[in-house]
């Protein structure tokens, strides 16, 4: 076991050597006193497909919400392609152009279209008088239709949000990120209200645009299923602590972190942490 | 009834008690005002009719007036309120905007119609600018309330692509909010139009300029003309305003789907 992860880690470095996350001994806490996050460490590689898998209250969320600068650590040291994140920050703001964010509640705005929706993730390209007239050049409208299309919301551009599907929803939400021509996509429990039919369709759509833009998706699930179905690497947290790494191959759990443990032993591990 | 109850029930007849005597607030005078009342209002029986049309056209202007007074404050409250709102700015920026707004809002309609009267003369403009002081202070309250009760979700996900504060105002708070305002817009409307017809008393304009006239020279049958024209478009505007709020706000408040037929 311990050899196969050895394998699966060189052979990561040959296609990008280059971190886009990392995290140090990250710890964070909302009110000074009781902390989220104790002492995170998470690495991971532009262009492969992360999740992060915990029980509600594990510190998960919050580990996206750092990843984008929306809340600062209390200790420990980020990067986020060699930027620290913080909002206040020029550079970094700028880098949150290309950070697509999906929160768990989506964060769509009720009241407007689809596509207005959509171009929402074009606003940081537009000029000041563009945004105050809301004058969307027509290049980006093409862009946004491109990719309704690709989201399989083509016709429905015109709807407004408050109509849709809970799928149909999720599905405004990639195309917003995707609007941002992303280079990272954090998505927040995206699929947890789904069935399971709908799951994988948005699943599908996320892990199709990851590769075909080279995107360094990030996605945050309370299923450990259908994180190992679709990421290259998971990460278990459990009470704001990593305990796990663990990937697919073949048909095998590989465990990175400590790289001695077997599959049985980390499902094991998981299954008695859900009954907790 | 606990004796702490019986205590604090004879201590509030009590005030009550003192306080009418104080104010001179006598119950025996009101019965014996009430034949002075029959004589008003059989006097008022007597309506003229040729001054409707009068009457019609001094509402008119009232209506005009608190349109004017309502849209303009309305467009001066909308950016202030966005300044006001805690979830937007510092308290270093909305302190003391609400400090002002607070004084703004103190003085009553009737009271800022007077300070214009002085300013720029009797008639309808300064009346149009007591409304509009009024509105700002009362309306921008309301707005500011509406713009922190926004759902966080939509603001954070709009931050968290960088977009300047602008940006967040134009594209999440206005269309979020839209509902809010727009039923605060009507509220407001419908609310100076019954002011309006008050700031005739002190010389700014509108039909309570013609109501006081008639009452202070005792021509109370003309007078009933003007407060028949007040009565009946208060409630046409009370009725549409219902209307308007059925159709447009509730059901996009509630997520349904917005018809028009």
């Amino acid at each position: 076991m311990k050899k196969n992860s050895m394998i699966k880690n060189s052979s990561f470095s040959l296609i990008s050597t280059k971190k886009i996350i990392q995290m140090n001994n990250i710890w964070t806490s909302y009110d000074s006193k009781i902390f989220v996050l104790k002492g995170i460490n998470l690495s991971i590689d532009r262009g492969t497909n992360y999740a992060i898998v915990g029980q509600s209250g594990s510190g998960k969320s919050t580990l996206l919400k750092l990843m984008n600068g929306m809340m600062l650590s209390s200790k420990g040291t980020i990067k986020i392609d060699y930027v620290m994140p913080d909002m206040n920050d020029k550079k970094f703001k700028k880098m949150m152009h290309t950070i697509g964010y999906i929160p768990q509640s989506l964060g769509l705005i009720k009241n407007i279209t689809v596509l207005e929706n959509i171009l929402i993730g074009a606003l940081p390209r537009l000029s000041k008088i563009q945004s105050f007239f809301k004058r969307f050049p027509e290049h980006e409208i093409q862009e946004a239709k491109r990719i309704l299309k690709l989201v399989a919301l083509s016709g429905k551009e015109n709807r407004k949000v408050y109509m849709l599907s809970g799928g149909e929803k999720r599905r405004v939400a990639i195309a917003r990120a995707l609007m941002q021509k992303p280079t990272i996509l954090l998505a927040d429990e995206i699929v947890s209200e789904l069935d399971h039919v709908t799951a994988h369709e948005i699943m599908d759509l996320i892990a199709d645009a990851q590769k075909r833009m080279n995107l360094t998706a990030i996605m945050v699930h309370h299923d450990l299923q259908i994180a190992l179905e679709y990421a290259d690497r998971v990460a278990v947290i459990k009470e704001g602590k990593k305990i796990l790494e663990i990937g697919v191959e073949g048909e095998t759990i590989v465990d990175f972190q400590t790289g001695d443990m077997s599959a049985e032993e980390i499902m094991e591990m998981y299954s008695d942490d859900s009954q907790k | 009834m606990t004796p702490k109850n019986n205590i604090l029930i004879g201590i509030i007849v009590a005030l009550l008690v003192v306080a009418s005597y104080n104010v001179d607030a006598n119950p025996i005078e009101f019965i014996d005002g009430l034949p002075n009342l029959a004589i008003v209002v059989e006097e008022m029986l007597h309506v003229e009719p040729k001054y409707i049309p009068t009457a019609i056209w001094a509402m008119f202007e009232t209506i005009q007036m608190a349109f004017i007074g309502t849209i303009v404050g309305f467009a001066i409250s909308l950016p202030l309120s966005m300044l006001a709102a805690r979830n937007l700015n510092s308290k270093y920026v909305y302190a003391p905007i609400r400090a002002l707004l607070a004084a703004i809002r103190t003085f009553p309609s009737i009271l800022w119609a007077i300070l214009f009267v002085i300013m720029v003369g009797l008639g309808p403009f300064a009346g149009v600018l007591a409304i509009i002081m009024y509105t700002i202070g009362f309306v921008t309250k309301l707005q500011y309330e509406a713009i922190e009760t926004i759902d966080s979700d939509p603001m954070d996900a709009v931050n968290s692509i960088g977009v300047s504060k602008w940006q967040l105002i134009r594209y999440v708070v206005i269309p979020e909010s839209a509902s809010h305002l727009l039923s605060q817009l009507l509220y407001m409307f419908d609310y100076n139009i019954r002011q309006t017809s008050i700031l005739g008393l002190v010389g700014a304009g509108g039909i309570g300029f013609y109501i006081i006239n008639y009452i202070k020279f005792f021509e109370y049958g003309k007078a009933a003309v003007f407060m028949l024209v007040v009565l009946v478009t208060v409630l046409i505007i009370d009725w549409v305003s219902v209307k308007i709020r059925d159709k447009y706000i509730i059901k996009s408040q509630h997520g349904m789907e917005v018809t028009t037929k």
